[in-house]
This record gives structure tokens, sequence and C-alpha cells, in this order.
């Protein structure tokens, strides 16, 4: 008999001792991803959690009845401490398993997990301290109120994570919430919302019976008057007040109110008391008296409505689609995201054409349920992917745009019953496909731009099926005429060709005509020579072009200026110094071929101002010159103006040169857009092995100037010998 | 190298030991598990989860079309027949009370008030003023959200625009499509999620800086991406001569895994960041190319936006690009469009600056919505701040200029869930003062955020010992122009 009984004390010790081993690494470890089926198995916790709770109580009258210490009453004792350890043991089990699933207020569920796994560890400790407290009876009844006591500790958090903070505290609880009435011009702020929200998220605190921090809110005069720390508001004055100051507080502070945990105001909320105090906290203050343009009508507008449309819009009828399902469907080219971070809800989109393939829509089926909306644009998707759609049966928006639907299979659409918004821009959607859509019940608008849809049957559309808006978008006026954009060239920047080089001109606009001159003459729609290719030029050319099409105006003409390379000069020699600051490349920048641009001075320019533009060139292998053209910078903005003469000598050497040369290009009679001006001086024809050049800027800028009478600058990036 | 793993190890705090320190004896210590957030150094803040909205969003993108330089209020949206009928009349020092004045007008002995010189009318069902520069605007206000009020803490160009992009004019913050791209993730992998197009009217113009679109103390992964308006809008994007695709791919799955074990050794998180740059920029050569091809663009689209959408780098060629973007999933695209600052010859420059960005804004606003997506995408239109309702410099009877002017300015929001056809706010007769509800640049912000289903209270980034948000410590949201 003796026997039988330690083999049962035993084997229930062993077993205990293993659960408990188990329950302490679980309880340190993350128990996030387990199976299911295990963290339902943590719903038994609330079942079980009585049969510890009874025993440990139990315990106590137990241990003062069975005084006299008897065998009998000692195994007694013994049993029942064994069980009573591996309830509690086992009921911790499951409590770790029903943690698993996340939903519990985090601060809360780590006081309850670790006192009761105390409790849960004292009760079997407590095996042990009855044997060795044979005697020591204070010792052990101290034990064992211990255990009470901390059991009920570790249970009243856990009472409070399924029911509630409040649960335990004692007085009148308001749980019903009021509604809002309807808003109507008599609505009164103060009765009708301001006091609505007070009894919703307020008053169970803050009532006649329990009046917390000594505030009542149940009237507007307790209201007023305030509690411990000062009256609730100062009239007139939002930033002052002490309900709204508390509110505005983080949740953290120990200040805030409502405290967490309970009901928060929402920012609408706090604008529409902060208003209130604002308006005198005027107790009779209708809906109809505050201002048209008011935010606060909108305001209360919302606080009212939103009630009834927080439960229906948030709410779907189903539930979230698992993590993983999720994230194993989601690549660069399907995205699948969750409408917030709360909603089941989820959008999937496709990316990058190249990667598309109806099997990535294919595979969505796996979160048919809970994909609202599905954004195709722009894929390569045809007619197959409607066998697929029809599973969507939540779909809320389809994005077909740009995709290469024929429109036929658009009848499969009628299984998604709660279609709303189908894009159909772009594609080659027919009037005839649309009878179908026309006589969904949920659908609330089509996008037809750019399909095969006239603006006649767009009309007849919305007419004929008129709960739904098509939207047909932009229809060009034919009769407005745009002008084009000027041609340009390919190599914009290029200003220096090769001899042989071809010019290529072109414009964006496909089907338009170029026309163009050499000769300086402006072109238009008649005259001019049509751009047909690439051609060559000889020497210095401007070419003025400009666009031509059909159903637009022609262009502005654009001014193209090209240099040829002439004879090569094989080494420059600056005889006057430019300014510090454009001294760009020295003497090589006047031969090297690199173009400067008119605005960005500080780049392949020489810049002259104190003393005249003054270079000489040497040509070891002469051959005829007839010209020497000068590329200079034209920026009547930044005092920079053509020379007023430029002087061309020649000769065989440095000490026998003759003029050969001379011109005084035209000046600037008004501040002009910056450009390039080529400046073509005409020479005496001859082989000159050494040239000289010197350009003499304008001494003193013209009346019109805002700089009158000081010297302008002379910018020369580039000198050609033809 | 040396110099960099001493670097790093610099930046090994303790807080950053003691939560490696948290995690690695965790395993082991049930002692450490006890305390556990302890270690872990878990924020108590209530900070959002990152990449997806805290709340149904109404916008789901942004394409932010800044005037760079300021666009006049009183040439464009904020009607003052007031200012006609006392043009030339000094600005009453009652009106002015004090405000400080840039240092271009601080030495003028006169402020005459000048009227626009443009006509105004009302438009649509909302009866919005848009005064005649903007005949492709006024013909949609009825999709517009107009706010009047808006006012600065900045009085010139660098800070003011610093101020409106990073929500401080100092210049070390994140920017707010760096604060989009941290808060909610990129749509589509396969591009930035933040893009920067820049490009110059003909009026005169105030430049722009990187700083604009610098992802500040957040991962360089939140940086604005320039695009350029040349030939390849996206630089060394196309593989090199010679090299195709798979020895591109080859190169670098050999180069990640050298970064790779360059991190286990060395732990910066930007060389993850960097893995992650080159893969997507991998991506991107397959989506860049089907963006910017502006080839295939029909007739209809080219009317809708103008012929200069063909030209790259033109306002009207980025507000096209800006949608094919915005429709490709990209989270933020900004524009800046300079050349607003007329402090002379106004007439002239306001008149070559609405010519250029008049019909794309609207062609804009007309495509997103023909395709469906101006509910999702929130547009923004304006400049840094206002101009003055007195003339800058010398008042002729055929020029005037406008300094800078902080108090008061408009801009307008379209789509997103902005309430279409609304005009918030209302300022005082001289268009000097604000009458009736303001909203700061702080509040915008909010309000943004807001659209986009972040509380901006919550969207928070620790760093030098605090936390930092886009509204920093103020800003509220702006009810009155949400729908």
């Amino acid at each position: 008999m003796m026997k039988k009984n330690q083999l049962h004390i035993q084997i229930i010790g062993s077993l205990l001792m293993l659960l408990q081993a188990l329950m302490i690494v679980m309880s340190s470890v993350s128990l996030q991803g387990i199976p299911l089926w295990l963290q339902q198995l943590g719903h038994l916790h609330p079942v079980l959690l009585h049969l510890p709770i009874s025993f440990i109580i139990l315990l106590l009258p137990l241990s003062i009845i069975f005084k006299k210490g008897t065998e009998q009453e000692r195994l007694l004792i013994s049993y029942f401490l064994h069980y009573t350890a591996l309830f509690a043991t086992i009921t911790a089990l499951m409590g770790l398993l029903s943690a698993a699933s996340n939903e519990y207020d985090p601060d809360l569920l780590t006081k309850h997990k670790w006192l009761s796994i105390s409790t849960a560890v004292l009760s079997h400790a407590l095996v042990y301290i009855h044997q060795i407290s044979l005697h020591k009876r204070t010792a052990w009844i101290s034990s064992v109120t211990a255990t009470v006591m901390l059991m009920f500790v570790g249970s009243h958090f856990g009472g409070s994570l399924t029911h509630g903070e409040d649960y335990l505290s004692f007085g009148e609880k308001e749980n019903k919430s009021k509604e809002f009435k309807p808003i109507t011009d008599s609505t009164v702020v103060y009765n009708d919302v301001v006091q609505t929200i007070l009894i919703n998220k307020c008053i169970e605190c803050h009532n006649e019976q329990k009046q917390k921090g000594e505030l009542d809110l149940t009237s507007f005069a307790s209201f007023q008057k305030g509690g411990k720390t000062g009256n609730a508001f100062i009239i007139g004055d939002p930033e002052q007040s002490l309900f709204i100051q508390r509110a505005l507080l983080t949740i953290d502070d120990r200040k805030h109110m409502p405290p967490k945990g309970k009901l928060q105001l929402t920012s609408e909320e706090i604008f529409l008391f902060k208003e209130w105090t604002r308006k005198k906290a005027d107790t009779l203050l209708t809906f109809h008296q505050i201002d048209q343009a008011d935010t606060l009508r909108s305001i209360i507008e919302k606080i009212v409505n939103t009630k009834s449309i927080e439960k229906t819009v948030n709410q779907y009828p189903f539930s979230k689609a698992s993590d993983d399902k999720i994230q194993s469907l989601n690549s660069p080219f399907r995205r699948i995201m969750p409408v917030d971070i709360h909603s089941p809800a989820l959008v999937v989109k496709f990316y990058l054409k190249e990667k598309f393939s109806i099997q990535l829509l294919e595979e969505c089926s796996a979160i048919a349920k809970q994909v609202i909306e599905i954004n195709l644009s722009s894929m390569p998707a045809d007619d197959g992917i409607f066998k697929h759609l029809s599973k969507f049966e939540n779909l809320e928006k389809l994005n077909l745009n740009g995709t290469l639907i024929s429109g036929k299979e658009l009848s499969a659409l009628k299984s998604n019953k709660k279609l709303e918004s189908i894009y159909l821009a772009n594609t080659s959607v027919g009037k005839n496909d649309l009878e179908v859509i026309g006589k969904l019940p949920s659908v609330k608008s089509v996008y037809l731009w750019n399909s095969k849809v006239t603006d006649k049957e767009a009309v007849a559309l919305n007419q004929k099926y008129n709960q739904i808006k098509w939207d047909i978008g932009y229809v060009p006026d034919e009769k407005e005429l745009l002008k084009l954009t000027p041609p340009s060239t390919v190599n914009a920047e290029k200003m220096i060709l090769d001899p042989g080089e071809l010019v290529q001109l072109k414009h964006p606009l496909p089907g338009a005509q170029i026309r163009y001159t050499i000769d300086g003459s402006a072109p238009d729609s008649m005259n001019g020579l049509l751009y047909s290719k690439p051609f060559s030029i000889s020497g210095l050319t401007q070419i003025n072009a400009i666009a031509v099409s059909n159903g637009w105006l022609s262009s502005n003409p654009s001014t193209f200026t090209y240099f040829l390379k002439g004879a090569k000069a094989d080494s420059a020699v600056i005889i006057n110094k430019p300014a510090d600051r454009y001294r760009a490349n020295g003497s090589i920048t006047l031969i090297n071929f690199n173009k400067g641009t008119p605005t960005n001075l500080n780049l392949n320019w020489l810049g002259f101002r104190d003393e005249t533009m003054k270079a000489a060139f040497h040509f070891s292998h002469p051959i005829q010159i007839k010209q020497a053209v000068l590329s200079i910078a034209d920026n009547t903005g930044a005092y920079v103006f053509p020379p007023q003469k430029i002087i061309v000598k020649g000769g065989n050497s440095k000490s026998s040169l003759r003029v050969i040369g001379t011109v005084s290009p035209a000046q600037p009679i008004q501040q002009r857009n910056a450009g390039i001006i080529p400046v073509t001086v005409q020479l005496a024809p001859g082989i000159y092995p050494y040239v000289e050049i010197e350009a003499i800027n304008v001494q003193r800028l013209p009346n019109w100037h805002p700089g009158k009478k000081e010297k302008a600058w002379v910018f020369v990036d580039e000198v050609f010998f033809y | 190298m040396e110099q960099q793993e001493k670097e790093f190890r610099l930046n090994v705090t303790r807080r950053h030991f003691l939560t490696k320190a948290g995690l690695g004896l965790g395993g082991a210590a049930l002692g450490g598990l006890l305390f556990k957030d302890q270690f872990m150094g878990v924020d108590s803040q209530a900070a959002m989860q990152l990449g997806v909205a805290q709340f149904a969003p109404k916008a789901k993108r942004i394409i932010y079309l800044f005037q760079n330089g300021a666009p006049s209020q009183l040439e464009t949206f904020d009607h003052k027949p007031l200012l006609n009928k006392m043009h030339g009349e000094e600005l009453p020092a009652s009106i002015r009370m004090g405000q400080r004045l840039t240092g271009m007008t601080s030495n003028q002995e006169k402020f005459p008030l000048v009227g626009s010189t443009f006509n105004f009318a009302q438009y649509g069902q909302s009866g919005a003023w848009v005064s005649e520069l903007f005949p492709h605007m006024a013909s949609i206000v009825d999709d517009l959200c107009f706010i009047k009020t808006m006012h600065t803490e900045a009085i010139n160009h660098d800070p003011a625009l610093t101020f409106f992009q990073t929500g401080a004019q100092q210049g070390n913050r994140p920017s707010m499509g760096a604060w989009m791209s941290y808060g909610l993730g990129s749509e589509n992998s396969n591009l930035p999620s933040y893009c920067v197009l820049l490009s110059r009217g003909r009026g005169n113009g105030q430049g722009v800086y990187s700083k604009l679109w610098t992802n500040g103390f957040l991962d360089s992964v939140h940086q604005g991406v320039v695009f350029s308006s040349g030939e390849d809008p996206v630089l060394y994007l196309n593989n090199p001569d010679g090299h195709d695709k798979q020895s591109r791919r080859d190169m670098l799955d050999m180069l990640a895994q050298f970064n790779a074990s360059s991190f286990e050794n060395i732990g910066d998180p930007e060389i993850k960041t960097r893995i992650q740059q080159y893969e997507m920029s991998y991506r991107m050569q397959s989506a860049v190319p089907e963006l910017t091809d502006f080839s295939k663009e029909s007739n209809t689209t080219i009317k809708l936006y103008g012929p200069d959408c063909l030209v790259p780098g033109t306002y009207a060629a980025n507000c096209l690009l800006a949608r094919k973007l915005s429709e490709s999933g990209v989270r933020f695209v900004q524009l800046y469009h300079q050349g607003w600052d007329t402090h002379g010859n106004l007439e002239g420059d306001m008149r070559m600056q609405a010519e250029d960005v008049d019909r794309a804004s609207a062609g804009l606003i007309k495509d997103l919505k023909q395709r469906g997506l101006l509910d999702e995408t929130l547009v923004i239109w304006g400049g840094e701040f206002g101009r003055t309702n007195y003339c800058q410099g010398k008042l002729t009877k055929d020029s005037y200029g406008r300094d800078h002017h902080p108090k008061c300015f408009s801009l307008w929001m379209a789509g997103g869930g902005t309430k279409p056809g609304t005009v918030y706010g209302e300022t005082d007769e001289f268009g000097y003062n604000i009458a009736k509800d303001p909203v700061s640049v702080h509040d915008f912000h909010a309000t943004v955020l807001h659209l986009m289903g972040i509380n901006h209270e919550q969207l928070t980034y620790k760093h030098l010992g605090r936390r930092y948000r886009l509204t920093d410590i103020a800003g509220e949201v702006v009810q009155g122009v949400i729908a």
C-alpha cells in the first residue's frame, strides 16, 4: 500500500519536474510562429486556471485543519501539494501558448506571465518545504499564505488582460456608450456632441460616485469647476485649459487623459474641444450658428458621422492572411501590401513588363479572399487573366489600364460582386464590351480614356447606366492649335564640325517636318529647304529651322551656328593678358576647338576688360586664307558686348606685319538674351605664316545700360581661319 | 580601410553594445530575459511600424510641383481689388506692423502698394479666383483645393525652401520625400521611392541644392534620386560597352558576396544599403527605359501636357515623367521649377513662367483623373513663400516687382483625399496678413502625412539622443482641406 502511494507520488513528482523545466524554457524563448493548433491548445488556459486557483486557496484551510501532522495527514497534504503544483504548471504552460497569439497588452502580459510562473514554481517548492517543515508550523503557514497572495496578484493581472483593467474595480459601470444624434441645425454643440464624447470616453472615471482627481464631468457646472488641479477649462482659452492640455500630452505621460489602455480621444474630438472652448465654451451654441466656412462644422460632421462609418468601412468580412503567405508571394515584380497596418485587406500590384506572366496572378488565389485591389496597369496581360480574376470575391478596384485585353471577356467580372472601380484606359475595349459592366450592381466608376469608346458613346453609356460614372477623360479640342517646339540638332552643344561632318536636325513629334535656311532668311511652312537627311556645310554657317506639322502651328525658329574647322594654327600666343578669372586654359583655348556656352563664362572663354583682346597665331605650313572668324560671347546682362572693332594683321613674322582686315561689329541697342556671335573679318587673301588679332572692347557702355560709361567685357573662345 | 574600421569602432556606443549584448546573452540567461525589454532598448514611445500606413491612407503617392523662387500669390490666386484701388499709395504701418524686410527692400523709403496687372475671374462651382495667367488651371478649379493662408518663418529662398522640404531651416534634416520613403517604404522596389526632377523657366531663377532632397540622418536609401534631363535620365544605368546583362549579373553577384562578407566583418549598415542599391539599379535597367521613352506618347497626351512635354528637361516633360513614375509606384516625385523670383519685371517674367507651367500642371491633374489615379495621388503646387503687396524698387508705369513675403501665400493641392473645389483660409484685403485659418508649414506637413495614413507625431527617428519628426514639435492636421 505504502509502496504504491510512493510510486504515485514519485511519478507525479518527476512529471512535475519535467513540466516545470519545459515551462521555464518556454517562458524564455519567443513562441511566435508556433503552429496554430498549439496556440489553440492555449485556449484551455481560462478553463484550467480554476483548478490551481481553488487548490491553492484550499491549501490554507487544509493546513490549518490538519495540524496534528500524522502520517496519514501528511500523505494527504503531499498528494494535494503535488496535484496543486501540477495543475499550476499545466495552466501556466497553456497560458504561455495562448500568449503567443500576441493579442494582449504586452505590459500586463509580462506582469501576469512572471507572477504566475513564480506561483507555479513556488507551489512546486511547497512540496519540498512541506517535507522539511515538519514541526515549523509558522514557517509552513506563511509559505502557504505567500503562495496564495502571489497567486491572487498574478491572476488579477490575468483577469485584467481579458476583462479589461477595471474589471475588479468596483462602482457603477457605464458600459453603454451613447450614440450621437444625427446633426440638424438645432444640434447643440455642448449637449449633443461635447457631452456625448465626455460620456463615452471620460465619465467612467469622472462621475458623481467616482470622482478621480476630484473631477466630475456629469454636469456643466461640475465640469467647469474642475478637480483638485484646478479648473477644467478657461473660457475662450483652449491653450490654458487643463482638460485639453491633458489630452495633448503623450500617451506615456502619467498625466495623459484618458489614461493609457482606455479609449482615446481622436484628433477631431480634441479639435472640437479646443474650438468649443475658444468659442467661449458656450453651452447654447448650435450647429446653425457656426459659420458656413468654419472648419468646426466639418469636424462636427466628421465626429458624428464617422461613428457609423468606422464600423462599416474598416470591417471586412474576412480575416487577415498569414504573414508567411503574403511574404512568400511578395517579390520585386509582384507587390502585396495591406491597406494599413490593422487591415486584413490587401492590394496587389505588378511591376516590370518583361517579368510579367499570368502565373504571377494565378498564384495570388492563395490570398484571393483578402485582395480588394489588383493593379495590372501597363502589364502585357491579355484576356487570359479573366478566368483567374473571378476568384477574387472581395475585389473592389481593378486597374487594367494599358493592358492587352480585348474587352470580350469582361463579362467574367460578373462574379466579382464587390467591384466598384474598373480602369480600362489605354485599352482596346469598345462600347459593346461594356454593356455587361453596366449591369453590375456595385460598379461606380469606369475609366475609358484612350479606349475604343468615343465621346458620343460615353455620353450614351452615362445616360443608359447612370449609376456609373463613365469617364472618357481628356478629348483634345480639334480647333485648338498648339505651337510646336522648335527643332533641335542631334549634337546641340557641338558647334564645331570637321570637314565633311554632317549637320543633323531632329524634332520629337513623330511626323513633324523641318524646314531650314542657311542664308540667314527666316524659313516658313512654304519657304526654306525641307530637311530630309543630314547635310554638310562649308565654313561658318547659320541655320534657321522651324518645325511644321498638320494640325499644329509652326514652331518659332531655332538658330544653330556651326563652325567648320579651317586652317589649323600651330600655336597661339596671348599678347594682352585676360582677366584672372577668365583665363580658361590660356592661349591654347583659342585654337583647341572647344566651345564655351554664353552663360557659363568661366569655362572655355578668355575674358578681357582692362586691356583689349590681343593674340597672335603661327602657321608652320601656311595656306591661303581669306577670312578670320572670331567666336564671341554676347551677354549684355553680364556686361559682355561684341568688340567695337577687330583689327587683323598678317605677315611673315612678328616684325613684318600689316593690317589685312578690320571690322566693326554691330552693337546691341537694348538688353538681349545671351548668345554666341560669330564675327567674320574679311581678309586680303594671302599666305600669312604669322597673324595677329586685336579685338577692342567697348570703352563706354551705352546710356541704356545699367553700367553706362563703364567698360564692357569682350569674351572670345575660338578663332577660325578659312 | 584601417581608418574606416577605427571610425566604425568609435561609432559603437554604449547603447549599441548593450543592445547587442542583451541580444547575445538573451538566449542563455534567464535573468537577462526577465529584463529583456530593458536590454533590447525597446522604445516606449508609440513609434509607428515602418513600411505600412498606420491607418487607411487617402493618398498613396505624392507629386510635388514645387514652384521655386516663390510665385506671387497676388498675381495667381489671391485676388485683392483693394490693391488696384490704392495703387501707388503707401502701405499703412498698421498693416505692416513692423514685419521684417529683406535686405533688398529694407533701405527703401517708400512702400507703394501695387495692384496686379493681371485680370482675375472666378471659375467653377467653387468660384475660386484665378488670374488670367492660368487659363488651364482655371478650367480644373473644381478638382483643386486652394490654401490661401500658408505662412512660413523664413524670408529668404534657401532657408524657406529648406524649411518647406525638411521642416527646419538649417538643412540637416531629412526631407519630406525621405520621411515618406522611411515611413511607408517603396511600392515598387525596381525604382527609387523618392525621385527628383528639375527644370528651369525663363524668369529670374534661384538655385536648388541636393540638401533639399537629402535623407538627413535617415538611411541613405531614402535619399531623393535626381533624374537628369539629357538622353540618359539616370546616369550610369546602361551596361558599359562590351558587357551584356548576364556578365553584369555575375559581377553584381560577386560584388554582393564581397560586400556581405565585409558587412560581417565591419557591420556598417551602409554596406547593406549599398548592396540593396546595386540590386535596385540592376532592376532599374529594365524599369527606367520603359518610363523615360516618350517616343510612343499619343497625340492626345502631347496635347494634354503641351508640345514641350517631348523636350527633355522642360517642366512639361517632367510633369509627364512624374505621372509615369508615380503610376509605377514611386512614392514621392519632387519637381522643382525655377524662375519665379520676380523682384523686378514681374509682368514679363510671370507671363513666361505661367506659360511654361499652366498647361502641363493642369494636364497632369486631368491625366491622373482620367486614369483613375487622382484619388490616390496627392498633387501639390506652390512655392516657398509669398510676395509683398508693395513694390520693390521704383513703381513705374509699366513695370513693378515684389519682394519676399513670408506672412501669407497660396498653394493648391489636388487629389489624394483633399477636398476638391475648396478655398481654405482668407487673407486681409491688403493681402498682407492672414485674416482667418492660418496654415503653417508644420501644419501643412502634418496634413500631408495624415493624407498618407501617417500620424505625424508617431513617425519619428532617434538621432543624437532625441527623437525627430518631420513636424518636430509642432503641426496640426488641417481638417478643413480633407475630404
